[in-house]
């Protein structure tokens, strides 16, 4: 490889900007899922630290178009089970006003488990608070695709079903911080039953091992917190050892198989969830990704000598991103974004934690001020949940600061 | 860009078809500011239109199901036109058999293509005839050894309709032809866990087996993982036979990295049941870690400088 070749930022910037504008006629099968290409540019512009080559007005106005794609419940609330988010409008949400394509018009409009987890990863890159989101659907269309095995299917209308959409549910459920729409001992049930005797995870029982779907199981008991209780130490060490064993130059995703740029995400988070990280030919990695690099247009491709992709050009800043290259900002390998954004959303998870609190302690005002022969059983625990949360609030910063002062 | 059929002077514009003129075309509602555009192609519209409006009017009929026809040529990833396209022929009470072939057709054309896997699938759980699947996959399997969803598709037929028998000729023939076939040794490892089970008589043999494939290329990580994982209940130390096999191809200067990982992982196991001399046997631990490290797995050099230290730390009496 000529090693002249240098890492093009702004060849990358245009790449994913352009994307977020227009695809030629070519890419008419990417129809139904344009917004996970919106979620691979806008990540991949966060990645570069070039959020700002987008204007305010351009920002809300994605913000705007993704929340038009989300699926609402209609009045009898009949289609809770469809909502979250779809791709596109392709498959004819026929409203006479963009403002009301909120809501569902016809049975077969309905939200898909991709569409609903990028689309919220998507809000989130661009710094919204998520507070138009109908979370409570959301989480309902999340529980009408769960199968009795513990995988998801991808929409309510069938489709075939494995572990890209528990990773996909995961993350939805990680994002609204509420795992509740997730059987979460069946989830893991699962993936441990896909857990081949090579040491790496298949898309189901039985399936062979592929690097997207050992990324997708482990990175799925990571957000589920069920890790501990799903592998062992001696399957722990042979999933290192099965990552390791990926890197060629590169990383591929099944022994035998060519490398490809998307493995050194999806593998090199694996390795990196496991803490293992450090242990791969950085040099040789990154070497292979800028192998596959567009020098004219930008962006990455699978292989070298071959077209870029929106697919691949986000996972190929990401890929780089975990070695910490080329001034790349960091990502949090078990929800794919960056750590900046997930910042934000813890910071949303905090603010929506207090404001429930707040509201508790209203509702626990209200009724202490009720006649006490009101306050039947459930009245009395709600308020003594009430009076916990809220002396907690009160007593744990205390705590805190007394300690602190005392330590320092 | 257009395609070959965007040329082709025979094809009528839906707009253009005397039959649908009583169906207003439904354009689609991108909003004030869409993002990711896709620029559309003429027939890509006038196809979607009028799918929409198929759609709206929930319209169950020869002409939608020739529509929903246009509509996967055009994009065969759409599921919502293969949805529909299940619906219009469940209330038609079409012929599967004829639908089979239809979609064999663009299978072929669209080999990793989650949708037309899964609408095989919905077609063969409804008709229940499964008598094409095996020589379908076979054949798919035969232009891509490794195409994941001839693969799941296939386990599923087997799984569901007990097709077991056969299956592991199936994988010999393929193994002959690439002995690095991944997915064929999945496949071995899938048949014999849902027939006979890891009895010891079948472990013994699939080491056997193992070993003859080894033999024919040592460095084919596919068959080592295939031993571990038959391995994996009993111990990597269990079978004498083996433990000799490993030591004399060794002894031959037999330099394969995965023997060397393979050996590696039978002293781990000796020293955890702490069956072993502990010092004689970190000695040939380091020597084995420099070797991959240094030497016949380079790439991989931080990996076992790592496994010696964490052995070392395990093992090592201070
Ligand atoms: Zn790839």
């Amino acid at each position: 490889m000529d090693s002249s070749t240098s890492f093009e930022r702004k060849k990358h910037i245009r790449f994913f900007s352009r994307i977020l504008q227009i695809l030629p006629h070519r890419y008419s099968i990417l129809d139904t899922s344009r917004l996970t290409i919106t979620f691979f540019a806008l990540s991949g512009l966060d990645v570069l630290n070039a959020l700002d080559h987008l204007s305010e007005k351009n920002k809300q106005e994605i913000i705007e178009w993704i929340y038009s794609l989300q699926v609402i419940p209609n009045e009898a609330e009949s289609n809770t089970c469809k909502c979250g988010f779809r791709g596109s409008t392709c498959n004819g949400v026929t409203t006479p006003q963009y403002a009301k394509a909120m809501e569902s018009t016809n049975e077969y409009d309905s939200s898909h488990i991709a569409m609903t987890y990028t689309g919220l990863a998507s809000l989130l890159i661009l710094s919204d608070d998520l507070q138009r989101v109908n979370k409570k659907a959301c989480l309902e269309g999340i529980r009408a695709l769960q199968l009795p095995d513990g995988s998801f299917k991808s929409t309510y209308d069938g489709s075939e079903n494995d572990m890209r959409f528990i990773y996909c549910a995961c993350c939805v459920s990680a994002i609204l911080n509420d795992f509740s729409a997730i059987d979460t001992a069946q989830a893991t049930s699962f993936i441990r039953k896909s857990l081949c005797y090579d040491g790496a995870f298949g898309q189901g029982p039985g399936l062979e091992s592929h690097g997207g779907s050992t990324f997708c199981a482990f990175a799925s008991l990571k957000l589920m917190k069920t890790l501990n209780s799903a592998l062992s130490k001696q399957q722990l060490k042979w999933l290192e050892y099965w990552c390791v064993s990926r890197q060629k130059m590169g990383f591929h995703g099944r022994p035998h198989k060519d490398d490809d740029t998307c493995y050194s995400f999806w593998v090199g988070a694996t390795l990196k969830l496991l803490g293992v990280f450090e242990l791969i030919d950085f040099k040789e990695n990154e070497e292979f990704v800028l192998s596959t690099q567009d020098n004219i247009v930008g962006g990455f491709a699978k292989w070298p000598q071959i077209h870029p992709d929106a697919l691949h050009s986000y996972m190929g800043v990401c890929g780089l991103s975990l070695m910490g290259l080329h001034n790349l900002q960091p990502i949090d390998p078990a929800l794919n974004v960056t750590q900046r954004v997930r910042t934000h959303m813890e910071e949303l998870h905090a603010k929506w934690a207090a404001a429930e609190t707040r509201k508790l302690q209203t509702t626990s005002m209200d009724r202490s001020r009720t006649k006490s022969s009101t306050i039947d059983r459930t009245h009395t625990g709600t308020v003594v949940l009430a009076f916990v949360i809220g002396l907690g609030a009160v007593v744990v910063p205390w705590i805190y600061k007394v300690y602190f002062r005392h330590a320092t | 860009m257009s395609s070959s059929s965007d040329e082709d002077e025979s094809y009528k514009m839906y707009k253009d078809r005397p039959e649908w003129n009583d169906v207003k075309s439904v354009p689609q509602d991108d909003g004030p500011a869409p993002v990711v555009q896709i620029a559309y192609s003429e027939k890509f519209k006038d196809v979607f239109d009028y799918f929409r409006a198929v759609m709206a009017m929930n319209e169950k009929s020869e002409r939608a199901l020739e529509l929903t026809g246009s509509a996967i040529e055009l994009n065969p990833a759409n599921y919502t036109v293969w949805h529909y396209r299940r619906e219009v022929l469940k209330a038609l009470k079409k012929d599967i058999a004829v639908e089979m072939k239809f979609l064999s057709q663009i299978i072929m054309e669209q080999q990793k293509n989650y949708q037309v896997w899964h609408h095989r699938r919905a077609l063969v759980e409804w008709s229940q005839d499964f008598s094409e699947e095996l020589d379908f996959t076979a054949d798919i399997i035969s232009r891509d050894q490794k195409n994941y969803h001839a693969w799941q598709h296939r386990q599923w037929v087997i799984q569901e309709f007990e097709q077991w028998d056969g299956e592991l000729d199936f994988i010999d023939k393929l193994l002959e032809q690439d002995v690095r076939n991944n997915s064929a040794w999945n496949e071995r490892y899938f048949v014999i866990e849902h027939t006979t089970g890891f009895t010891d008589e079948v472990v013994k043999r699939e080491i056997e087996y193992a070993i003859k494939k080894i033999n024919l290329a040592t460095k084919n990580e596919s068959a080592w993982s295939y031993l571990r994982g038959v391995l994996q209940d009993k111990g990597l130390t269990w079978s004498k036979s083996l433990c000799d096999q490993i030591h004399s191809w060794r002894g031959e200067g037999l330099r394969s990295p995965h023997l060397a990982a393979f050996l590696l992982d039978m002293f781990d196991e000796d020293l955890e049941k702490k069956k072993c001399d502990v010092n004689k046997t970190m000695d040939k631990v380091r020597s084995l870690c420099k070797e991959l490290a240094e030497d016949t797995d380079t790439v991989r050099r931080k990996y076992w400088n790592f496994v010696l230290q964490r052995m070392t730390k395990e093992y090592e009496v201070k």
